[in-house]
């Protein structure tokens, strides 16, 4: 059987015995969601690294607090990391400066567009606005925004990650979107009247 | 009928795949009826189609090579610092398991009766050629070499976790690793060396240097 094809509870017992390959595998499988969860949610590549170094450093020093029977190791490792981006939040409200490269060096970038310069500054304008008043959105509702905008999860799925009733997502995925509807309105001088919702 | 207040609440999930579909079919209907909650509908479109850029533009993004490398470094650090931890367990577990052993024997001797000395070690008649012994397992140790003798009640292993114990036994305790001892020399006291398995058993014996001598000039 290949390493790939082992189940992670096994993955993860070897592991945390030593074995460099398992943990990569289980590494390589995880870390791309919850870095961009927490690189959505703090804004900044500098937090969301550490986030996910220290979710995989507790999984590999206190792998015991990972039950099987209680759930599948992603959902575990997204608690995890859900936690940490809380506290993060808690510690700083937002960082001021919000870094327009990752941690990689690469720059935000959009999908090819065939689009003049001038249209593709407008868009990018408009696009950088869009992710500043998400950051802008309490973290709540702004959770809700990314679980369910922008990686595209189920209400199911998003509550099940919080932790919460499905109608909880729901209500805070309305209040957060009234909210963005409201900002960008102000933002952009458009004369709908889109803030309707963030009464 | 869907009311406006209802369309703010529900009708902006109406392009979800997760929406209910009579309430989808209720917004949709609404709307078409209702310019107000078509404007806030035509809004959310257009925000939610810059979210889809959004996450096309970082979908990809995933957490930088260096944390991956620290986190295997890590790896190898806590397996490096358990390998000392696991031997000077076995080391312990050996030493504990050798005392036993001994005591055991010593106090099977005691009960027994001491026997007499003689000058003649067993060891070093076997070592002699003693025929009518050939069967019992020959005693070559050699400090100087650092060989020891396997065990005849041993099972060879290729493990690398052994740890040499050092026990200052009655000779008589040697037989209860298979080995032949003459009677008279069984109350002697004797350094050896055992070298211990992972799993505490012993494997092998060594005689200290003094007592090899020892054993020679007795």
């Amino acid at each position: 059987m290949r390493i790939i094809d082992e189940n992670e509870p096994a993955l993860l017992k070897r592991a945390v015995r030593g074995d460099e390959q398992a943990f990569v595998v289980l590494y390589q499988k995880h870390q791309a969601p919850l870095y961009r969860y927490a690189l959505r949610m703090t804004g900044s590549p500098w937090a969301a690294e550490e986030v996910v170094q220290e979710v995989f450093l507790l999984l590999i020093r206190e792998p015991e607090k990972f039950q099987p029977d209680r759930g599948e190791l992603g959902a575990f490792l997204f608690g995890v990391t859900r936690n940490r981006v809380m506290k993060h939040l808690e510690r700083l409200p937002r960082e001021d400066s919000l870094d327009e490269m990752n941690a990689n060096g690469a720059a935000w970038r959009e999908p090819e567009d065939p689009l003049t310069p001038m249209m593709i500054a407008e868009k990018s304008e408009r696009i950088e606005q869009v992710r500043e008043a998400v950051l802008d959105l309490p973290a709540e509702f702004r959770e809700a925004v990314v679980l369910c905008e922008l990686e595209e999860m189920s209400y199911e799925e998003a509550a099940r990650a919080c932790g919460c009733p499905v109608g909880t997502i729901r209500s805070r995925l309305h209040r957060g979107r009234a909210l963005l509807l409201a900002k960008l309105e102000l933002l952009r001088d458009a004369p709908r009247r889109a803030s309707a919702g963030a009464r | 009928m869907m009311k406006c207040e209802e369309f703010e609440l529900l009708g902006l999930d109406m392009d979800r795949a997760d929406a209910p579909p009579e309430e989808a079919a209720a917004a949709a209907l609404h709307a078409a009826g209702c310019p107000r909650c078509t404007a806030l509908l035509e809004s959310w479109r257009e925000l939610k189609q810059d979210l889809r850029i959004l996450h096309e533009s970082s979908r990809f993004l995933s957490a930088p090579a260096r944390v991956e490398m620290r986190l295997k470094q890590e790896l190898r650090t806590r397996r490096e610092a358990r390998v000392p931890q696991r031997a000077t367990r076995v080391a312990a577990w050996a030493l504990a398991a050798a005392a036993v052993r001994a005591a055991a024997v010593g106090w099977a001797h005691w009960q027994n009766g001491t026997p007499t000395k003689t000058g003649t070690s067993e060891i070093a008649a076997v070592a002699q050629g003693n025929s009518d012994r050939m069967e019992a397992p020959f005693l070559a140790a050699d400090y100087d070499t650092g060989d020891f003798t396997p065990l005849p009640v041993s099972m060879p292993t290729a493990s690398a976790d052994q740890a040499i114990v050092e026990a200052r036994v009655q000779r008589g305790a040697l037989m209860q690793f298979g080995l032949t001892v003459a009677p008279e020399q069984a109350a002697d006291w004797v350094d050896v060396d055992f070298l211990v398995g992972e799993d505490g058993q012993p494997l092998a014996v060594r005689l200290h240097q003094d007592s090899q001598s020892e054993a020679v000039t007795q």
